[in-house]
């Protein structure tokens, strides 16, 4: 993951407790697909006291496109009239699913209301912190920004976030309807720092798929999402797969190695599975057995990712499940 | 250091998130570039061959948003001096023209109207009027909005009219999927009662404005009484298009229903609540009064005396009135108004002039026929409908005052070349520049109806194409049948 070097406003003991704390940032836009990614949330970050921050991203109000009349005309109108501005219904109802999860349990919980002027939009930043006297914070923003996914990726800069979820209704767009305009998660699973879990249909009983090639990538992967799933009890399947058959020991081979590798943790495999053929279209059948997939991503930039159209691109933008690149 | 690696280093340096980020920038100043290295098309000017790349270079920038909007009316200018070899201070002379005056007034306009909370007053007007019953409700928010909006533009009856629909929907429920469909009629019901209405009166919409501008500019020769009919006023106008508009209101509320269903077919709890909220505001105010004037001041003033002092001049005389009476305040009105708008039409339509100064309008309208001819829409209802199916495709991408500023003198150029009405031909692109119902962004008011959050992308496109295929049958109607009974 890139190093987060610290966002403004910040003291050097809150950067430091901030790179401490597993940070998970989930993304609400108010459909099913976000509260389930919400709960899978809830589920990783039980069990280390994770900090849980809800976004929801209102585009930037401007009036080039609403005839010269700023929206923000429209938008003081409604304020006037009580009206809440789009999305804190949706934090809100995230924030009761995550009362009814146990997440916000005690009585130790302090408030913190912090609001930020953003240029070009006079209703800014806005965020409700609660934090507990371990230092576990559950954050609910309403943050403002030119486009969603930009919203997404700014946050990571106020972060850092070990993981981003989302939730996403379908498989992506061709590379060409991408090239045009691209999905918001798409851009954000293209150059989103972290890992980063877009959820379809998540559910939670099946356990990850870890996908490994044997590299020390993989190795380093497949620790990483051990630790993750053992958090929440989530049981651990791995695949590899052969370009043909004079590779299939070869990929067993592999297979072995990443268990060894997650038993010596203490963590239970449950299946290991080695397939032969086109690793993208054999990761994906296998998929929809489990609660998520789970692939490395190398360090290219965002840009090399969607050119070199990665295998871990590949299976996220075609999945018919949900899929975490680990990064 | 080996190739390899200067590649490499050079890689590391260049921020290639910035260049994905403004590839459509990029890709429109190489087709720039390659246009203006092309061999001389024949029939083009040198002058008229620089102007359409730089139209070409706008629609793609205009239609991709690869930079802030304005950017591109800072090229235009620049290019008009740079490439064309104009004076500097005649560029900037042409950028202000009575159209331009209009729009600027409008807008100053819309957010003193939108500032004297009106819209509570509205609402009790039309929950007096039309009752409790969903399709009632819906019907009168479209004719009031229609109304308004057909004086005072879409923008502003949209943001006037936003909250009383989001409050009729949060007062019914407040689980947004329990009234998904209601708040599709609700919202809709304002977005495209005011965007029918918008080609009722020139104040209507920027782009009626242009199009008035561009008449006058391209075929008014003060010493011909023959041309004078290409003064359109504002009275012309009006006769023209707002029966168009009354006629469409029934199939706004029709056709919402035929999409939407509403989940919720009487709205007797919300509008108990709503009449509670609106009767606590009291009796009207000396300032609502003096509102409430100043706007019939402003009204009379288009009809009566636009013709001598310009429209442009009578709506900034309004935004003048709004602000000596103290009813706005400067700020209000800097702030709610976008200016890069005011300089983006300015710079469009100085580029339209050019368009047809340097031959090339003529040039593309010729060219354009030819294609048509083939399908034998070159000429009478077949160039008609092609040219509003045209209007209505562009107008779908970028703003509709642009729109009509792009395409509106290549269309008159046809008119003339095609032996037409450009009188018709031009009330055709104006009034297809507003049927813009298939996404967000095609007209003012859905894109402030959609900033509420209750609507998806995917809603406009459900119910746009019927909307848009009832206008255009409207329209082609009244131009077949309704127009040449007033001499047209």
């Amino acid at each position: 993951m890139v190093e987060w070097k610290g966002a403004p406003g910040l003291s050097d003991e809150e950067i430091t407790a901030r790179k401490k704390h597993f940070r998970i940032l989930v993304c609400i836009d108010g459909s099913d697909e976000c509260y389930q990614s919400l709960k899978y949330a809830a589920r990783l970050g039980g069990g280390v006291d994770a900090d849980i921050v809800l976004l929801f991203v209102r585009p930037v109000d401007q009036g080039l496109r609403s005839g010269g009349l700023q929206v923000r005309v429209a938008r003081e109108n409604m304020l006037k009239w009580g009206l809440e501005l789009p999305g804190i219904k949706y934090l809100k109802k995230g924030f009761d699913i995550l009362g009814e999860l146990g997440m916000m349990d005690g009585k130790d919980w302090s408030e913190h209301v912090v609001h930020t002027d953003v240029d070009g939009d006079p209703l800014g930043d806005n965020k409700t912190e609660y934090v507990n006297a371990k230092g576990k914070m559950v954050v609910l923003k309403l943050k403002v920004a030119p486009d969603i996914a930009t919203g997404i990726l700014e946050q990571w800069e106020l972060g850092p976030y070990d993981l981003i979820l989302f939730g996403t209704s379908g498989r992506w767009k061709g590379p060409m309807r991408s090239f045009w305009d691209p999905a918001v998660a798409q851009k954000v699973a293209i150059h989103a720092p972290c890992s980063v879990l877009v959820a379809r249909d998540l559910d939670v009983g099946h356990g990850h798929l870890i996908c490994t090639d044997g590299s020390d990538k993989a190795m380093k992967m497949a620790r990483w999402d051990g630790e993750i799933a053992s958090h929440c009890n989530c049981p651990v399947s791995l695949i590899s797969v052969a370009l043909d058959v004079e590779a299939e020991d070869e990929a067993k081979a592999n297979v072995d190695k990443t268990k060894k590798v997650l038993v010596d943790m203490g963590i239970e495999v449950k299946e290991t599975i080695v397939k032969v053929g086109n690793p993208v279209n054999e990761i994906i059948e296998a998929g929809p057995n489990y609660s998520l997939i789970v692939v490395a991503e190398s360090r290219k930039t965002g840009l090399r990712r969607f050119f070199m159209e990665s295998i871990a691109y590949k299976v996220i933008g075609n999945a018919h499940n949900s899929v975490m690149i680990v990064r | 250091m080996t190739g390899l690696k200067r590649v490499t280093t050079l890689g590391a340096w260049l921020n290639l998130y910035f260049f994905w980020e403004k590839k459509w920038f990029f890709i429109a100043m190489i087709i720039g570039a390659l246009m203006l290295h092309m061999p001389l098309p024949q029939g083009l000017s040198p002058e008229g061959l620089i102007i359409l790349t730089m139209s070409v270079v706008s629609v793609i920038l205009f239609v991709t948003e690869p930079v802030p909007l304005p950017t591109v009316a800072l090229l235009i200018i620049i290019g008009q001096v740079m490439l064309m070899g104009h004076d500097s201070s005649e560029v900037a002379k042409s950028l202000v023209t009575d159209s331009v005056l209009f729009i600027a007034g409008s807008l100053m306009l819309a957010v003193a109207v939108v500032k004297q909370k009106l819209d509570k007053r509205l609402a009790w007007l039309i929950v007096r009027m039309t009752g409790t019953k969903t399709w009632r409700v819906c019907f009168g928010i479209t004719v009031v909005s229609g109304l308004l909006a057909s004086f005072v533009g879409e923008h502003t009856v949209a943001a006037m009219m936003l909250p009383v629909g989001i409050t009729l929907i949060s007062l019914t429920s407040d689980d947004p999927k329990k009234v998904r469909n209601l708040a599709a009629v609700v919202l809709f019901s304002i977005a495209y009662g005011a965007s029918v209405a918008g080609i009722g009166t020139p104040s209507g919409g920027a782009r009626n404005a242009i199009m008035i501008g561009y008449w006058k500019e391209f075929f008014f020769d003060p010493t011909n009484p023959e041309t004078f009919k290409f003064i359109v006023s504002y009275v012309d106008w009006m006769i023209h298009a707002y029966p168009m508009f009354l006629i469409q209101v029934p199939f706004v509320t029709f056709i919402l229903f035929w999409t939407f269903r509403p989940e919720y077919r009487d709205l007797s709890r919300a509008v108990v609540k709503l009449r509670k909220t609106i009767e606590e505001e009291g009796p009207m105010k000396a300032a609502d009064w003096m509102s409430i004037l100043i706007f019939f001041l402003v009204l009379l003033g288009w009809v009566l005396i636009s013709g001598e002092i310009g429209m442009g001049t009578v709506a900034i005389a309004g935004a003048a009135m709004f602000l000596v009476a103290g009813l706005v305040r400067w700020e209000d009105i800097n702030s709610g108004v976008n200016w890069g708008v005011i300089l983006l039409y300015a710079a469009a339509i100085s580029l339209g002039l050019q368009m047809k100064e340097t031959g090339a309008a003529l040039w593309v309208a010729e060219a354009f026929l030819e294609t048509l001819a083939p399908l034998g829409a070159s000429e009478g209802f077949g160039l008609w409908a092609a040219v509003s199916v045209l209007t209505t495709g562009v107008t779908n991408t970028m703003s509709n005052g642009a729109a009509v500023a792009v395409l509106g003198p290549i269309v008159l150029k046809m008119s003339v070349v095609a032996n037409e009405s450009p009188i018709i031909l031009g009330y055709i692109t104006a009034i297809s520049s507003s049927f813009a119902y298939l996404t967000v962004v095609g007209t003012p008011a859905c894109t402030i109806v959609y900033a509420s959050g209750y609507l998806k992308t995917t809603d406009f496109l459900k119910v746009g194409w019927k909307m848009a295929i009832a206008s255009t049958i409207i329209m082609l109607v009244a131009a077949k049948v309704y127009w040449p009974l007033l001499g047209v």
